[in-house]
């Protein structure tokens, strides 16, 4: 992260995060909101709010920066990507499978790989896991709810 | 005697038996999550809310909203008898709970949190029950210059009384508005922020924003740092408090039950705010207050009828006004817009029986909640074993499944990984996702109502100040705004949640 950098003792790292973020969001809002017509107050167009707010977003953001960087130093806490990456492959794969998979390869998928993001985790458990929760997945969400997935790939 | 008719008829709505048992398995799940710490009641409606779409409008919310104030009760149980608060609501409980556990009281704290609470949500009730027909008639008057007022009051309430930076917090509602309009834009049918994507043509859905900020991301976070889990203290042997320990709590009870009450209604307020103000009260009028953090009844029971009572009495401005004043009853306000209901002072006129059914359910839920903890205390002590290595799929299961059922989509499950990756970049930079949230669901309120007035006032901003109610409301909130530049009630501000911390 770009913010990791060493600062000495000044920099609220949390701050600078915030700050980062909230310029990136108003940027890219007024961007996307570029070619949007801002119209007049009394008739006011799509572009009028959004390029405002997204204008206010980035001022916020410019002035968390500036009291992340004043303020006395704060570290990020806890950084650990394994759960993170983990848990956001697993439901990305989900994502992917349940389109065309199918249910049965995308709840498996989710369940197994997303186990693996505690280290503690052992294989028979997660093998308990998948096969339980599959099937209360088929018979509750599928056949009970009737939401419409696919079980397999055809 | 139009208020009796009222409450008949919100009783025999309630009493039916599919919203009975519906308002039993809120009750019931809402204790659930409540024990469970790592899983609250905002990431757990989040989770449910897709769920709802089966069934009936009125059973939904029944549902969803014991899930709410069940997770008080529950949060309580595990804070007394293992000193682990499941929710932030009852993280005050936990000083004098554990303490009085730890002497062998431990029965009486959970007798006396339970009873209190269900004083609280009693009288709440009755509050909102007396409260909201006259909020809403009021609230018929409205125009869209009021309304346009009313949520930026709202919107910036919200931002003081949460915790954490207010800076960041106006930043985060800034986010939800802009979220809450992509999309067509409803006057000109153009589309805007939506990168191209035509799957956002429609704007993005509650239930994505909703299971990425608070679902996934927590779970990510819940796995970053290792399960703590307390011991239990003691054994419980007897459970009714004595007659000395009545006569300390029911001021104590009473006077949380007010504050809890007047706190929940202020947007921004609720469970967590009302339960830290309750402690600090009964702190201050006691005359022993060395005895608080070793033990002390009043420290449980007004913290207790305190958080409950402000859970319950949060409903008021979402089903009067339609204005949420915190993340779970944005949820709830999601909720209802999925069965197509606009929240606001019309529900009660034209769907009477949805308002009082709700109301009705509410109070039948505490009784249930009253019956079925204290005799399964137990059984939800010994699901504090169950590790959450074992919990986290399914609910990972839940949160996906749910997201695609809304409208059978894989890309709304891509949209909530990304949502996740950003809820948990959120919480890294101790931003709260709460008022994100609000922003989300107002936003195109806001924009309609801020449109309407302008176009009738053929842009002069003068039509804010020449509404009376809108002039008090913009002028509350400029006070507010005021206040929070004073040194000194910045520096109370923080010392309270420095508490908060603790």
């Amino acid at each position: 992260m770009a913010n990791r950098s060493e600062l000495g003792r000044k920099g609220n790292h949390p701050d600078l995060l915030a700050g980062m973020i909230f310029i990136v969001v108003g940027a890219l809002g007024l961007w996307a909101g570029r070619d949007l017509r801002m119209g007049t107050a009394a008739m006011m167009g799509p572009g009028y709010l959004p390029l405002i707010v997204s204008g206010l977003i980035l001022l916020i953001g410019l002035a968390v920066t500036i009291m992340g960087l004043l303020r006395s130093r704060e570290p990020l806490g806890v950084v650990r990507l394994r759960p993170l990456l983990i848990i956001l492959v697993a439901v990305g794969g989900f994502a992917y499978a349940a389109g065309s998979l199918g249910f049965v390869i995308a709840a498996a998928w989710l369940i197994g790989i997303g186990s693996l993001a505690d280290p503690e985790s052992r294989l028979r458990e997660i093998a308990a896991s998948i096969v339980v929760l599959t099937i209360f997945g088929i018979l509750v969400f599928i056949v009970g709810l009737g939401v419409q997935m696919q079980l397999g790939p055809f | 005697m139009e208020f009796l008719d009222s409450l008949i008829l919100g009783f025999s709505t309630a009493a039916t038996p599919t919203n009975l048992l519906f308002c039993l398995i809120g009750a019931l799940l809402g204790t659930l999550i409540g024990v469970l710490p790592g899983i609250g009641p905002t990431a757990t409606l989040a989770i449910l809310l897709p769920i709802t779409f089966f069934l009936p409008p009125l059973a939904a919310l029944i549902m969803l909203a014991g899930i709410f104030y069940g997770a008080q009760y529950g949060g309580s149980t595990t804070a007394i008898l293992v000193n682990l608060p499941g929710e932030a609501s009852s993280v005050v409980t936990a000083l004098d709970g554990y303490q009085m556990a730890k002497q062998g009281r431990a029965g009486a704290a959970l007798a006396i949190a339970a009873l209190g609470s269900f004083f609280a949500g009693t009288v709440s009730t009755i509050g909102l029950a007396i409260a909201g027909p006259t909020l809403a008639g009021f609230a018929l008057s409205f125009g869209p210059a009021e309304y346009f007022s009313l949520t930026i009051f709202g919107l910036l309430c919200a931002t003081v009384l949460a915790s954490g930076s207010v800076i960041k917090a106006i930043g985060m509602i800034g986010i939800g508005l802009l979220l809450g309009w992509v999309g067509t834009d409803v006057n000109s049918g153009s589309e805007r922020l939506t990168f191209g994507a035509v799957e956002l043509f429609d704007g993005i859905e509650f239930v994505v924003i909703a299971v990425g900020l608070f679902g996934i991301s927590e779970i990510i976070v819940n796995l970053e740092s290792p399960e703590s889990r307390g011991l239990i203290a003691s054994k419980i042997t007897r459970l009714w408090p004595t007659r000395e320990d009545f006569r300390q709590a029911w001021p104590a009870v009473i006077r949380g039950t007010a504050l809890g009450t007047f706190l929940g209604i202020l947007p921004g307020g609720g469970a967590t705010l009302s339960a830290f103000s309750a402690y600090t009260l009964e702190k201050k009028v006691s005359r022993q207050p060395q005895q608080f953090g070793r033990g002390a009844i009043q420290g449980v029971a007004g913290p207790e009828a305190a958080n409950n009572a402000g859970a319950q009495s949060s409903f008021i401005p979402l089903l009067t006004l339609g204005i949420p004043s915190n993340a779970v009853m944005a949820m709830l306000l999601g909720a209802m817009t999925i069965h197509g209901i606009t929240p606001g002072p019309s529900v009660m006129h034209n769907q009477p029986d949805l308002f009082w059914g709700l109301i009705a359910s509410m109070w039948i839920g505490n009784l249930m909640l009253l019956v079925i903890n204290l005799p399964l205390i137990g059984l939800w002590v010994k699901l504090l074993t169950v590790p959450y290595r074992l919990l986290y799929p399914a609910i990972l299961l839940f949160c996906c499944v749910g997201v695609y059922s809304v409208s059978n989509r894989a890309f709304d499950v891509a949209l909530a990984v990304g949502f996740g990756f950003l809820g948990y970049l959120f919480r890294k930079a101790k931003c709260e996702p709460g008022p994100l949230l609000l922003g989300f669901v107002l936003g195109p309120l806001l924009e309609t109502n801020l449109r309407r007035a302008m176009l009738i006032s053929q842009g002069s901003p003068s039509v804010f100040i020449e509404r009376p109610i809108s002039l008090a409301l913009l002028i509350a909130s400029a006070a507010l705004f005021v206040l929070l530049l004073v040194p000194a009630i910045r520096k109370t501000r923080e010392e309270a949640f420095v508490e908060e911390e603790v």
